[in-house]
């Protein structure tokens, strides 16, 4: 201690001055260290070396690029100066007067000159040079002596430090907040995935995807639709004014990747994009699954203002493409679950349908009889009966009721129930075909309707009564091969009320007589070529089988169907009832 | 299940909200209620308070963006308060600062109401 007084003596003023200078130093170190905002860092710069050499006028210049330098901060200075850039090779490494530079090999120092600059400082941090100080001539006009220029260049390295380690500390809450923000937008998609994943009410993730769109893109304006068929269906909007409809909507289902509206009028025509940017919207995100658009967000302008970044678009498509898969898993529930209520329902119209069909045929003196039904995988409303009435006569019925699973079964036994009901009375068949008729009108409404053949057989007698209310003709085929078709009746059941009464008609059987009831699903059924079985075929087969028992024939024929079908799925039900006279 | 609660009270006929917990995807269908129960019934002066809210997620602060244009059309404004620095981050990532007025303190808000009226 004692030796470091010695050394310095108080009295020499220029001891004093650097000692003064050693304090100031420190103290200019201990602020500019201090604070992280650049701004105040540069500031307290400026104002310390204005002070110290006495110059109204300071500037920062800091280094952008390689060789470009751009004005920071100036003091005294016109502020127009502010943002100027400056293309700079070489400079000197240590303080220099700027009138020394010739401005023809450095034309950047042109317009500082031009500005008034007199003195600059290079801003180093070791060998490398982050920018410099600028400063207008000194009040004294005199040069700066050897001592202070030291001295500047210690007050410059300090500023140097100070200044890249603002940067630097910049730089890294810059690229933190750039994290945060990215850890942002994962969150809103982790959240919305979970919560999208457990929600199946597509008006609710609607309203969840809105929720996400305005709070993570703080977009005010937007437009959500879906597509339903060729359509696009409008499910969620705020516009600034009415929302766009149909044709333009289609038009932008073609939109295959996330488009700015402004871009758009080039490919669609300027028409959509003035409608869509009138009403405040910017961006269309589609909303894709495999490629395919199913949906799309169209959104306005950002909270921030700033336009939409090639980041915010993936983010977006991310968010879209996220619900566009909760919204079509929510649809294909939806579905499911109605394909499965239909198929309860089929399962229900099918033992309905089972329920109703005689399980053993009461056997008929002088006759074998035989019949089958065959449900298709959509039920229809097939109906076959065979009812033995007072007297040691019987009824044979069959029917087809329209349409298909539990409506069709239930009007089956609605029809059933009602035969049975009327059969115990002595009436003619044509009249109670015309009831039947009118009570079948009663329950269908007019919208279902039934074809219908019954007959009254009376073994005894060997004689057939029937009605046929519009149902296939049935074939009675005789031993010597010829056919005859049962056609006589009248309208087909359920339709309207009776005005005309049903035409009855009496045949005659002979030994060895085949009668055979059936219904469409015969005839019509289709082979894997769309072609139908057709009646020429059955009644060829017919022929060609005058022999055999019902039963046979009724294997016969089902055998030939099934050789025909060749396996197609078949949209009917199978439906025969044969009678054999022995 | 995320917790989440908002308790209602009514100051010099500011409606205050107070939620507590977590305000994500998931609960952000209770906040929108609250908001539009409030709405119904032409109640445009609200403040929430964050104190006790632990968690806010976009789908959260989406919520005051749906009403804060109905509300303000209202003469009416969407304050917010009493915020941890935690939500407050979110805020301030997505911007919202530019749009909503944020205090320290429930009190301020409910004052600024009146402020001007004045």
């Amino acid at each position: 201690m004692s030796t470091l007084r010695s050394r310095i003596n108080p009295r020499s003023a220029e001891s004093y001055e650097s000692r003064f200078d050693y304090t100031a130093l420190f103290e200019f170190s201990k602020v500019i260290n201090s604070s992280l905002d650049l701004n105040f860092v540069l500031g307290h710069i400026l104002l310390t070396i204005m002070g110290k050499i006495l110059s109204s006028k300071g500037m920062v210049i800091l280094r952008k690029t390689n060789c470009t330098f751009g004005i920071e901060m100036v003091k005294g200075f016109s502020s127009d100066l502010v943002g100027a850039s400056l293309e700079i090779k070489h400079i000197p490494k240590s303080l220099f007067h700027l009138d020394k530079v010739d401005t023809k090999r450095h034309p950047w120092a042109k317009s500082l000159k031009h500005s008034g600059t007199k003195i600059l400082l290079p801003l180093l941090t070791g060998e490398q040079l982050i920018g410099m100080l600028g400063f207008g001539e000194r009040y004294s006009k005199k040069k700066l002596k050897s001592r202070e220029e030291t001295y500047l260049r210690s007050l410059a390295n300090i500023s140097a430090t100070a200044i890249e380690k603002n940067r630097t500390i910049c730089e890294v809450q810059q690229v933190n907040r750039k994290l945060d923000q990215k850890i942002q937008e994962l969150n809103t998609l982790f959240d919305l995935g979970k919560e999208f994943g457990a929600l199946l009410e597509p008006d609710k993730l609607v309203r969840l995807l809105v929720f996400s769109l305005l709070g993570q893109i703080g977009v005010s304006r937007y437009l959500i639709c879906l597509k339903e068929g060729p359509d696009m269906k409008v499910v969620a909007s705020r516009l600034d004014g009415p929302i766009p409809q149909g044709e333009l909507l289609a038009s932008l289902s073609k939109v295959t990747r996330p488009t700015l509206i402004s871009d758009i009028l080039v490919k669609h025509g300027t028409d959509s994009r003035d409608v869509l940017a009138g009403v405040g919207l910017r961006v269309i995100i589609p909303m894709e699954i495999q490629g395919k658009t199913k949906g799309l967000m169209v959104l306005g302008e950002k909270l921030s203002r700033e336009k939409f970044s090639q980041a915010d678009l993936e983010f977006l498509s991310s968010l879209a493409n996220l619900a566009i898969i909760s919204l079509e898993n929510a649809r294909l529930f939806k579905e499911a679950i109605e394909k499965q209520k239909l198929e309860d329902e089929l399962m229900i119209a099918r033992e309905i349908q089972k329920g109703l069909l005689p399980s053993v045929l009461p056997s008929i003196p002088r006759m074998n009889i035989a019949a089958t039904n065959v449900s298709s995988k959509q039920v229809g409303g097939d109906y076959y009966d065979v009812i033995p009435t007072m007297g040691g006569k019987f009824i044979i019925a069959i029917g087809d009721v329209s349409g298909k699973g539990s409506p069709a079964a239930l009007l089956m036994a609605n029809l059933q129930a009602t035969i049975r009901a009327l059969v115990p009375f002595e009436f003619r068949l044509g009249d109670l075909t015309g009831r039947v008729n009118d009570l079948m009108c009663q329950n269908t409404g007019g919208i279902r309707f039934v074809t219908f053949f019954w007959g009254l057989v009376d073994p005894a007698a060997l004689t057939l009564n029937y009605v046929n209310a519009g149902h296939n003709y049935p074939y009675l085929v005789h031993a010597d091969g010829s056919v005859d078709r049962l056609e006589k009746g009248g309208m087909i059941l359920g339709v309207i009320k009776t005005s005309e009464p049903y035409e009855e008609a009496t045949i005659h059987l002979r030994p060895n007589d085949l009668l055979l009831l059936f219904t469409d699903g015969v005839s019509e059924a289709m082979n894997t070529e769309s072609i139908e079985y057709g009646e020429e075929r059955l009644e060829a087969l017919l022929r060609a089988h005058t022999n055999t028992s019902a039963q046979e024939m009724i294997e016969e024929i089902h055998r030939d169907v099934q050789t025909f079908s060749k396996g197609a799925p078949q949209f009917d039900d199978l439906t025969m009832m044969a009678l054999k006279v022995s | 299940m995320s917790d989440f609660k908002i308790e209602y009270r009514e100051t010099e006929n500011v409606n205050v909200l107070e939620l507590k917990g977590y305000l994500d995807a998931h609960t952000a269908p209770k906040l929108e209620d609250a908001l539009q129960s409030l709405l119904d019934k032409e109640r445009y002066k609200i403040v929430v308070n964050c104190k006790h809210l632990s968690y806010i997620s976009s789908a959260g602060l989406g919520v005051f963006m749906a009403f804060i244009e109905d509300v303000r059309n209202n003469a009416g404004d969407i304050k917010l308060t009493n915020m941890s620095p935690k939500v407050y981050n979110v805020f301030d990532l997505l911007g919202f600062p530019l749009l909503y007025e944020i205090f320290k303190d429930e009190s301020e808000a409910i004052n600024k109401f009146f402020e001007k009226k004045r």
